[in-house]
């Protein structure tokens, strides 16, 4: 869907993205992530066709973002770090512009305006000012008018910034429903723990490049990663385990991150075996920290 | 309709703000009826829509991109499917759409009353007037804010107040240009008023001409609003509208030489010298004001470099910048005048020479203004540059003068030098030299980020 080769893009003092290369299969959440200046928004904006890169290509939907960047943004739904609301409109007529403005017609486009404010529960602010919204429900706005025209390509610029923690909960479910419907998101974050709710892969970026070069897949809904914990130390934790079969990501005397079948049957198995093994098993349970653990891992230094 | 115009209306013609004008305007034209003083309601609307529609119009089209920016929406616009017809339409009215329905109420009182004074045909155009003056204020404003919108990213309230300036200055440009063909109007400014204007060896009705030619320079006005637009919605512009425009102003500015020997009588140039010499001199102006406005972007230099070493010569030339196509038709102006001039002074003469170191000092100028782009601190390197020039043509001469070194004026502007080979020989040679170092740090900063840019 998305596919980034040897893209560099410079302001006048500065080289932001040197040689990103990237390919982002549709239907997927990746997590982009960064310190601040890394280049994220800089990637993002190439990505929307917003800034012409200095040299490499980047392609959406098989399209050129140099040739028709025009194309582009018709098929791209972008929210950036900094959006602005017409705060003088109403929800209703914010929504009806996007959807007119995205070429939806005229007689679709009330049916499309409270699609888009059920999708991210406005449906009952739409004759509120834009102005007279909350922070959340701003964002909540802002991501209605990206989504009205149910772009193929969804870019979000630190998205949950600001929000309190149910608004980000709900974005998170908001986030996973639209890439159910087909959607392909980018959500660039310099806080881990909100993109572990709803990405599949990242792309770290540092001083403008590609850390390890491509994107990190971080979570598996089919295949998904688990902690054991030991309360006494065995050294032969990692290979009791490899020998049962098990994929281990990480092992040490107390603890392993292992891949594991998303089949409870498959867990309560390989937790009776240890049990029998004689391994005192403190804990067993989904990793939570899947994506910190993957960045800091390529960052090859720990928190 | 237009999804840009629709929410310029919602947000600028609500009821309460509909009802304000009407009541407001109402109020002052009832005021003046019944006051009966110097100005009565036609007077009073008159001014009043050149308040409302030319100077508060252009400031809300000077806003209206420049406030989408500040406000933080105008990338969610540029994401849209709107095409740049749709954009610019829909913001030049849309944004303004307040200011012309104050306006209507104004011309509505001005012509009605001009009406029962006039025949039909003379306030037919009398609207057609107001409504090219309203248009092109706001289009001239629209188009300064877009240009600036190239330049930089942050505006602040006087750089809205300069682009607002541009519109106003075109509005009084035409008023002036107006009013001197206009018997009444002409009283005004303190002028005989124009019936006739020789244009190509024409006697041309002095009103007529001026309405067409407002025409034509609002829709060029709009063109250019287009396609800076286009430019802002990331597509591209190739060069033949530029050209076309360039071939328009200078066949226009060159049918005036009638009008100038009318004034100068001791013009020692025949009509074709005065012709070319008109064209050139519109081509050198555009030259410096393109190359003043629009961003020279070193990427874009090095990858015309790169087109044309590798010979892909229409590639170039479908990227190059409206500064540079204004140099080459000033250029081909200058050699034709340069190739006339030697003929009829029988050898290379005085003129010749002024022409020729002429064309040297624009070179050099111009280049000055692509080298400062490329030295630290590039952001303030137009400034650097035109504080160059005002050295280089205003305070080094008064220096010189003043020391009595009269002969080193040549190396500051065109000079009639003993021999006259001299003077051309100098600005070239600053010329060449001024063009060399700055293609020469174009080509040392592709060196050190050893890139290939790729523009196409």
């Amino acid at each position: 869907m998305i596919e980034v080769r040897d893209l560099t893009y410079e302001y006048p003092s500065k080289r932001a993205l040197d040689g990103v290369s990237l390919r982002v299969a549709p239907q997927t959440i990746v997590a982009l992530v960064g310190p601040n200046g890394a280049g994220k928004t800089t990637l993002l904006r190439c990505l929307a066709a917003l800034e012409p890169p200095f040299s490499g290509a980047v392609s959406i939907d098989g399209r050129d973002t140099r040739k028709v960047p025009r194309e582009i943004h018709e098929r791209l739904g972008y929210l950036s770090d900094f959006y602005g609301l017409y705060d003088d409109l109403s929800v209703r007529r914010c929504l009806l512009y996007a959807a007119r403005s995205h070429g939806i017609a005229p007689a679709l486009a009330p049916a499309v305006v409270e699609k888009a404010a059920r999708r991210v529960g406005l449906a009952d602010r739409l004759e509120s000012k834009a102005g007279e919204l909350s922070r959340g429900l701003r964002q909540r706005l802002a991501i209605a008018q990206a989504i009205v025209h149910e772009p193929k390509v969804l870019l979000l610029d630190e998205p949950a910034a600001g929000l309190d923690p149910q608004a980000r909960r709900d974005l998170s479910q908001l986030l996973l429903s639209l890439r159910d419907s087909g959607m392909t998101l980018i959500v660039s974050s310099h806080i881990l723990a909100e993109l572990q709710d709803y990405s599949n892969e990242m792309i770290i970026i540092e001083n403008g490049r590609l850390v390890g070069g491509q994107p990190i897949k971080v979570r598996d809904d089919e295949r998904p990663r688990y902690v054991i914990e030991l309360a006494t130390a065995r050294s032969d934790l990692r290979q009791f385990l490899s020998n049962a079969g098990v994929d281990v990501v990480e092992a040490d005397d107390h603890r392993a991150l292992i891949v594991l079948t998303h089949n409870a049957g498959a867990r309560a198995k390989l937790l009776r075996d240890l049990v029998a093994a004689g391994f005192e098993v403190a804990s067993f349970s989904a990793a939570t920290k899947e994506l910190e653990d993957a960045y800091f891992a390529q960052l090859g230094r720990r928190p | 309709m237009n999804p840009e115009f629709q929410r310029n209306l919602w947000l600028e013609l609500g009821p309460r703000r509909v009802l304000l004008m009407i009541v407001v305007l109402g109020l002052v034209f009832f005021a003046a009826a019944v006051t009966g003083g110097d100005f009565g309601p036609a007077s009073l609307a008159q001014i009043l829509y050149y308040l409302i529609v030319v100077v508060w119009g252009s400031r809300n089209a000077a806003l209206s991109v420049v406030g989408e920016i500040r406000d933080r929406t105008w990338d969610a616009q540029r994401l849209s499917s709107l095409t740049p017809f749709e954009m610019m339409w829909g913001k030049l009215f849309g944004s303004t759409i307040y200011n012309w329905f104050g306006g209507a109420i104004c011309l509505a009182v001005l012509l009605g009353y001009r009406f029962t004074q006039h025949d039909a045909a003379s306030v037919a155009i009398s609207l057609v007037y107001y409504l090219a003056v309203g248009v092109i204020a706001q289009a001239a404003a629209l188009l300064a804010s877009l240009v600036a919108v190239r330049r930089r990213l942050t505006h602040s309230r006087f750089d809205i107040f300069t682009y607002q300036l541009v519109g106003l200055i075109a509005a009084v440009a035409v008023f002036f240009v107006w009013e001197a063909a206009d018997p009444a109007g002409a009283l005004l400014v303190g002028r005989k008023s124009t019936e006739s204007v020789p244009w190509w060896g024409q006697t041309l009705d002095a009103r007529s001409f001026l309405l067409v030619s407002l025409a034509i320079f609002t829709a060029w006005t709009l063109i250019g609003c287009y396609r800076l637009m286009r430019l802002e919605l990331k597509m591209r512009n190739g060069p033949l509208v530029w050209l076309a425009f360039l071939g328009f102003i200078g066949l226009y500015v060159a049918g005036f030489d009638g009008w100038l020997t009318q004034r100068q009588a001791t013009l020692r140039w025949d009509a074709v010298e005065l012709r070319l010499g008109l064209a050139l001199t519109t081509y050198a102006v555009l030259t410096y004001l393109m190359v003043l406005l629009e961003p020279k972007d070193r990427v874009l230099y090095r990858w015309l470099g790169s087109r044309l070493g590798e010979g892909s010569i229409r590639s170039a030339l479908w990227n190059l910048q409206a500064w540079m196509m204004s140099y080459f038709a000033a250029s081909i102006v200058a050699i034709a005048l340069l190739v006339r001039l030697t003929a009829t002074e029988g050898g290379f003469g005085a003129d010749a020479s002024l022409l020729v170191s002429g064309m040297g000092c624009l070179t050099r100028d111009v280049s000055i203004f692509v080298l400062f782009q490329t030295l630290p601190g590039r952001r303030r390197g137009d400034f650097s540059a035109v504080i160059v020039l005002i050295a280089l043509y205003l305070v080094m001469p008064y220096i010189l003068r003043g020391m009595g070194l009269d002969a080193g004026l040549a190396y500051l502007y065109p000079q009639v030098t003993a021999p006259l080979w001299l003077g051309p020989v100098i600005t070239w040679a600053e010329a060449i030299v001024v063009a060399a170092v700055a293609i020469g740090r174009i080509a040392l900063s592709e060196r050190a980020e050893s890139r290939e840019p790729a523009l196409a």
